[in-house]
C-alpha cells in the first residue's frame, strides 16, 4: 500500500474511515441518549440545549418504572417463552429434519414440500384463526399460547436437515449395522455432531422469540401475561410524555440484551450469519 | 439410497427397512403435531373464515366472496397499500445500500473493528418496543434531539410523528437505525467468502479498490444480494411495530399499512372475515413479490 498517492489514500483510505466513524456515532446515540435521559431530572430532560453530561443525577425514574410497570414480570415471562420455546424448537427441528435427511419413509418429499411452503407464509394470515382457536380453547393469555406457534416455525427444519444431508454416510452406518436403533444414532451421533448448527438456530430463535410482537400483542389482554416487548410498548400510551420514566423502562429492557452481546458478540454475530432470515 | 445390512436375508432386510421407515414418521410427528395445529390448520380456517361475516360473538354468516368484494372498493385498503409499497419502496434500498457500504467498510482487519461491528448490529437486538421507544423521544419536536440538531443547522424541522408527510420518514429512519445491522452481518459474512486471490491477482494487475468492487466483489456477492433483497422486501412489506407503537397509523392514516389495517378491522371492528380476507390478500401479495423477484434475479444469474 506504501506506493500509492495522497489522492488514493484520501478517496479509498482516509475518507471511508471518516464516514464509518461518523456513522458509528450516530448509532450508538440514540443508545447513549436514552441512557442519559434516564438519569436526568425531569426538569433537565425538558431543557435546551440538550446536554450529554447530566449536571445532576436521578434514578427516580427507574423508582417509578419499577413501581408503575410490572417490568420484572414480564421479563420473567418473556423469559419463560423464550427459553421454552427455544428448547422445544431445537428438539422438533432437529428430529424432523433429521428424519427428512437421513431416514427413507413413504411420501417423504411430499412431506417436506408441504414444511418449505409455509415459508412463505406470512405470520398476518394466520393471526386471526390462531387467536380464534386459542380462544375457543380458553387459552389467551397464557404461556401455552405464546409458545406454541413459534414451533410451526418451518426454518429451523429446512437448516437442520441441510445440515444432516451433508454428514458422511459412514458415520452411521456402522453403528445402524452393529443393531442400534434409531433413536440411538440420532441421540449418540448424529445430534453432537450438530452443534453448531444447533447453536445457530438456537440463538435465531431466542432472539425471534424475545422480540415478537405481533402475536404476543394479540394473545395477552391482561398486564401480567405480557411479554417485555407489549408490556414495554403499552407504557407509551399511558406515559406518553414521562420520557424520563420511559427511557428508565426501555433502558432496563435492553441491560439484558446488552450483557448478553457485551459477552457473545462473536457467537450471536456468526449464528445469525449462518442461519440469515429474517424472523 | 439403500442401507447395506449384515444379515443377508432379504425378509429381514425388508422387516428393518420397515421398521426404519415408521422410526421416520415418529421423528418427524412431534414437529408435524405443530406444524398442522399452529400453521396448516389456521391457513385453512382462515381461508373459510374470509367468506364469511363475523363478529366473534355471533355465528360466521356465509357470505361468499363479498369480503373480497368489499376489499376491492375499500379506499381505506388501497390506501393501506399504497402506504406499505412508500414504506418498502423507501426502507429497502436504504437498507441494502447502507447496510453494504458499512460492511465494505469493515471487511478489512484494522484495530476496533469488532466494536463497530458490535455499534452497527446491536439495535437489532433491541425489542421493537425498546427501539421504538427511544425513537419516539428523539423525535419529539420540540425537545427532541434530532429536531434540536436540524435547528442549529438552519434546517426547518417538522414536527415529525405528527406530520402526514414525515411520519413515514421517521418510520424509515427507525427501521433503518434498527435493523440495518441484520444486512450488514450478513453481507459480511458473504464478503468473507469471496477468495482473497481474486483481489491479490487483481491488484497486481494494477486494478484500484473500484474495479475490484465493480468486477470481484459484486459479482461474488450476486447469491448474498438475491437473498437479501428478497427477505428485506418481505420483511419491510410485514412492517407492524414500528406503525402500531409510533402513529397508529396516523395521523389521518399517512402511516396506516396493511398490517396495521388487518389488525384494526381484527381487533378494533372485530369483523374476522373482513381480516381474514386481508390477511389472504396479503399473503398472495407477498407471494406474488417474491416470484417476480425471484424471475428477474434468476434471469440475471444466468447470464
Amino acid at each position: 500500500m506504501g506506493g500509492n498517492g495522497f489522492k488514493y489514500n484520501l478517496v479509498f483510505v482516509w475518507l471511508p474511515k471518516l464516514a464509518l466513524i461518523v456513522l458509528a456515532v450516530l448509532w450508538a446515540a440514540p443508545v447513549v441518549w436514552m441512557f442519559v435521559s434516564s438519569i436526568k431530572p425531569e426538569a433537565a430532560i425538558f431543557t435546551l440545549p440538550p446536554s450529554w453530561i447530566p449536571r445532576n443525577v436521578t434514578f427516580e425514574h427507574y423508582q417509578d418504572a419499577m413501581q408503575a410497570a410490572q417490568i420484572f414480570r414480564w421479563f420473567l415471562n418473556s423469559a419463560i417463552v423464550t427459553v421454552v420455546a427455544t428448547a422445544l424448537t431445537l428438539v422438533l427441528n432437529a428430529m424432523a429434519g433429521y428424519a427428512f435427511a437421513r431416514i427413507d419413509f413413504p411420501l417423504k418429499n411430499l412431506l417436506f414440500v408441504m414444511v418449505l411452503a409455509t415459508i412463505m407464509v406470512p405470520v398476518e394470515t394466520i393471526i386471526i384463526p390462531l387467536y380464534l382457536q386459542f380462544d375457543a380453547f380458553g387459552l389467551l393469555n397464557s404461556y401455552t399460547a405464546l409458545i406454541l406457534p413459534r414451533l410451526a416455525l418451518p426454518l429451523g427444519v429446512f437448516l437442520l436437515r441441510q445440515f444432516f444431508l451433508g454428514m458422511p454416510r459412514e458415520l452411521e452406518e456402522a453403528a445402524f449395522v452393529d443393531g442400534c436403533s434409531r433413536f440411538r444414532l440420532f441421540w449418540t451421533v448424529a445430534l453432537p455432531l450438530a452443534k453448531p448448527s444447533m447453536a445457530a438456530l438456537g440463538i435465531f430463535s431466542f432472539i425471534g422469540t424475545w422480540n415478537d410482537f405481533l402475536w404476543p400483542l394479540i394473545s395477552t389482554s391482561t398486564s401480567r401475561m405480557y411479554t417485555l416487548t407489549v408490556g414495554i410498548a403499552t407504557l407509551q400510551g399511558f406515559y406518553g410524555t414521562d420520557y424520563g420514566m420511559l427511557m428508565a423502562s426501555a433502558f432496563i429492557a435492553s441491560l439484558p440484551v446488552l450483557i448478553v452481546f457485551l459477552l457473545f458478540q462473536q457467537h450471536i454475530v456468526q449464528g445469525v450469519a449462518a442461519t440469515g432470515i429474517k424472523g | 439410497m439403500s442401507q447395506r445390512t449384515a444379515n443377508p436375508s432379504g425378509d429381514s432386510i425388508r422387516k428393518a427397512r420397515k421398521r426404519d421407515a415408521l422410526s421416520g414418521y415418529a421423528f418427524i410427528a412431534p414437529y408435524f403435531a405443530a406444524l398442522f395445529f399452529m400453521m396448516v390448520y389456521p391457513i385453512l380456517n382462515g381461508l373459510y373464515i374470509s367468506f364469511h361475516e363475523w363478529d366473534i360473538l355471533g355465528v360466521p354468516d356465509f357470505t361468499g366472496i363479498e369480503n373480497y368484494h368489499r376489499l376491492f372498493t375499500d379506499s381505506v385498503f388501497w390506501s393501506s397499500l399504497r402506504n406499505t409499497l412508500e414504506f418498502t419502496a423507501l426502507s429497502v434500498p436504504l437498507l441494502i445500500i447502507l447496510g453494504l457500504l458499512v460492511a465494505l467498510a469493515l471487511n478489512e482487519s484494522f484495530r476496533g473493528r469488532s466494536v463497530f461491528r458490535g455499534i452497527f448490529f446491536f439495535p437489532y437486538l433491541l425489542s421493537i418496543s425498546v427501539a421504538t421507544t427511544i425513537w419516539i423521544w428523539l423525535l419529539q419536536n420540540r425537545y427532541g434531539l434530532l429536531n434540536y440538531y436540524l435547528r442549529e443547522f438552519g434546517i426547518a424541522a417538522p414536527d415529525w410523528l405528527n406530520s402526514t408527510t414525515w411520519a413515514m420518514p421517521a418510520i424509515v429512519i427507525t427501521t433503518l437505525w434498527w435493523t440495518m445491522g441484520f444486512n450488514l452481518i450478513i453481507f459480511l459474512a458473504g464478503l468473507q467468502d469471496i477468495p482473497e486471490q481474486l483481489y491479490e491477482a487483481a491488484r497486481i494487475d494494477g486494478a484500484n479498490p473500484w474495479h475490484c468492487f465493480r468486477h470481484i466483489t459484486l459479482p461474488g456477492l450476486r447469491r448474498i444480494f438475491r437473498f437479501v433483497i428478497i427477505m428485506q422486501v418481505i420483511a419491510s412489506l410485514k412492517i407492524f411495530g414500528q406503525v402500531y407503537i409510533m402513529t397508529e397509523g396516523g395521523p389521518f392514516g399517512s402511516t396506516r399499512v396493511l398490517s396495521m389495517y388487518l389488525y384494526e378491522q381484527a381487533f378494533t371492528y372485530f369483523r374476522m372475515g373482513y381480516a381474514s380476507a386481508v390477511g389472504y390478500v396479503f399473503l398472495v401479495i407477498v407471494m406474488i413479490l417474491t416470484f417476480v423477484q425471484w424471475k428477474i434475479m434468476g434471469a440475471e444469474e444466468r447470464d
